[in-house]
């Protein structure tokens, strides 16, 4: 019996070594296998059909009508309500109109001439400093004496009155130089505006605050050039207070001196 | 013989179970509902109109409306380009702005020219600080006041009074001319801030400008403010010089009523 079931393994061996071309078909087979396939069914995949076919219909369809009509509705509020064709077109014909209509009267009001001095030289001095060319600042000074004096010699007054009457000289035709300067900026000033407005009319709502922001920095120039203005009136002002006052105060020490001198007469028997 | 046959027998019986058993193994092991896994499976052709059905609704209603949404966005996309912010106008503000830049210089320098006017050493000095725009000489203006204007009267010169409004009349002057040097200063800063916010303006976007605008809004309000103080500082003067006026009246009601008295009271011991 012992000796058969070693023959029996024997044989078997053997016939496993003689028989291998088994072997690979086995493992074949067994790599066929799907490892993770399951009972996918055709009931299965009817139903996956149905719900992907459902889901695009749905969900994914009535998204995508969704955005569609906000899209729409977004240009046509962009191109109806904020950017309407017809109120640019509007607003550039409003602009070339109002040039037109006030274009011409202001420039007739700003073009007057207010020159009113009727001899010969307040007329040169009224013209220079109505001139609005600081070219012409350097004539102030000869205008302005011919027509007010120049200061006396320091013979003929005392140093403080001659100080004083220079210095009203000065702060008076410093304020006259800056007018002419300022009439010059204004006209600078009103030029850009024009051109602003000009380029209004041809202005996109884009390009729009662009020009905006550059009307906003002229004005910030005019504001500057407004308070040099006010600045000179100022000096002006304050030297015409201080001299008033300085005048006061000359007075007190005349009175002072006057007394201390009818004191004296008044002593002397 | 019978040995030899028996053998070949059990060599076919076992080659053939073996074979069986691996069958078996293999069949177990397969899945007991899958199809087609090696070859064509009836079910292919509901999968095929499946998929086609899927690929219709995929045009239809996915790819139809994208189509749309695409031609929107494309229409949207010409209006701003051509309409809202075409590049010919943005670019045209932006020369329009290098432009400016040249007229604010002119400005600017004008605005520098000298006013000054003084020919005496005194009053040159004094104008000269006043003209000067630099806020730091501020602290030099009662000085120089003081020394072109003079002080105060002595109390033995004049009634406290007078001496009162007089003080009060020098140092209103003295502060319209402090405010004068000041004013000159932020105007200048405010120049020099225009000519930046324009330089940056020529570079800028239409989105950017608007950034820009209220930053220039900005200085405006300031400039009004200070204008605004200018403007209450030029009252004051006004203020203190009707004021100053008054009180010569007064004092020179009150100087004349004395004098009557004594005038009186001396024609009356004369009279005695």
């Amino acid at each position: 019996m012992k000796e058969r079931t070693v023959d029996l393994f024997r044989n078997l061996q053997r016939c496993l070594r003689t028989r291998k071309r088994w072997l690979p078909v086995v493992i074949v087979a067994l790599c066929l296998i799907p490892s993770t396939a399951r009972a996918a069914g055709l009931g299965d995949i009817i139903s996956l059909l149905k719900t992907i076919t459902s889901t695009i219909q749905g969900a994914i369809a009535g998204q995508l009508n969704e955005i569609q009509n906000l899209q729409s509705l977004l240009n046509r509020f962009r191109q109806q309500t904020i950017w309407p064709l017809i109120a640019i077109n509007q607003a550039k014909a409003f602009v070339n109109s109002t040039r037109g209509q006030y274009g011409h009267l202001m420039f007739g009001i700003v073009t007057i001439r207010n020159n009113s001095a009727t001899l010969v030289p307040p007329s040169q001095l009224e013209s220079l400093f109505r001139s609005g060319q600081s070219g012409f600042i350097g004539q102030v000074q000869p205008a302005y004496s011919s027509v007010y004096g120049v200061v006396p010699s320091a013979t003929s007054a005392q140093p403080q009155q001659r100080n004083m009457m220079d210095m009203d000289d000065a702060l008076a035709m410093g304020s006259l130089k800056a007018t002419v300067l300022s009439d010059q900026m204004t006209e600078g000033v009103l030029a850009l505006a024009d051109s602003i407005e000009q380029h209004s009319a041809n202005a996109a709502p884009g390009s729009g605050p662009m020009l905006s922001t550059q009307a906003q920095v002229a004005e910030l120039e005019t504001q500057a050039l407004m308070a040099k203005v006010l600045a000179a009136e100022l000096r002006a002002e304050a030297a015409k207070l201080a001299h008033q006052n300085t005048l006061l105060k000359q007075s007190s020490a005349a009175t002072r001196n006057l007394q201390n001198q009818m004191m004296q007469v008044l002593s002397h028997p | 013989m019978k040995v030899q046959l028996t053998t070949r027998i059990w060599n076919v019986a076992r080659n053939a179970l073996i074979l069986a058993t691996t069958f078996a193994v293999v069949v177990m092991i397969l899945p007991s509902q899958a199809r087609s896994q090696l070859g064509l499976d009836p079910c292919c052709a509901i999968i095929s109109v499946g998929l086609s059905t899927i690929s219709n609704l995929l045009k239809s209603a996915v790819a139809a409306p994208l189509g749309n949404i695409q031609q929107s966005a494309q229409h949207n996309v010409n209006f701003e380009q051509q309409v809202v912010f075409p590049i010919a106008a943005i670019n045209q503000a932006r020369a329009f702005a290098v432009q400016a830049q040249t007229q604010f210089a002119q400005m600017r320098q004008i605005s520098q020219l000298s006013v000054a006017s003084a020919t005496l050493p005194a009053s040159q000095q004094l104008e000269g600080t006043l003209l000067s725009a630099n806020p730091n000489n501020v602290a030099q203006v009662s000085n120089s006041y003081t020394a072109f204007y003079g002080q105060v009267m002595p109390a033995t010169d004049a009634p406290q009074a007078v001496r009162d409004f007089v003080d009060m009349t020098d140092a209103e002057a003295q502060a319209a001319m402090k405010k004068a040097l000041e004013i000159d200063a932020v105007a200048n800063l405010e120049l020099q801030a225009a000519e930046q916010i324009n330089q940056q303006l020529q570079t800028a976007a239409p989105g950017s400008a608007a950034i820009l605008e209220a930053q220039t809004s900005a200085w405006v309000v300031r400039a009004n403010a200070y204008t605004q103080s200018a403007m209450a500082e030029l009252v004051r003067v006004r203020s203190v010089e009707l004021a100053d006026q008054g009180a010569r009246m007064k004092f020179s009601t009150a100087h004349t009523n004395t004098l009557q008295t004594n005038g009186s009271q001396v024609l009356q011991q004369g009279v005695h």
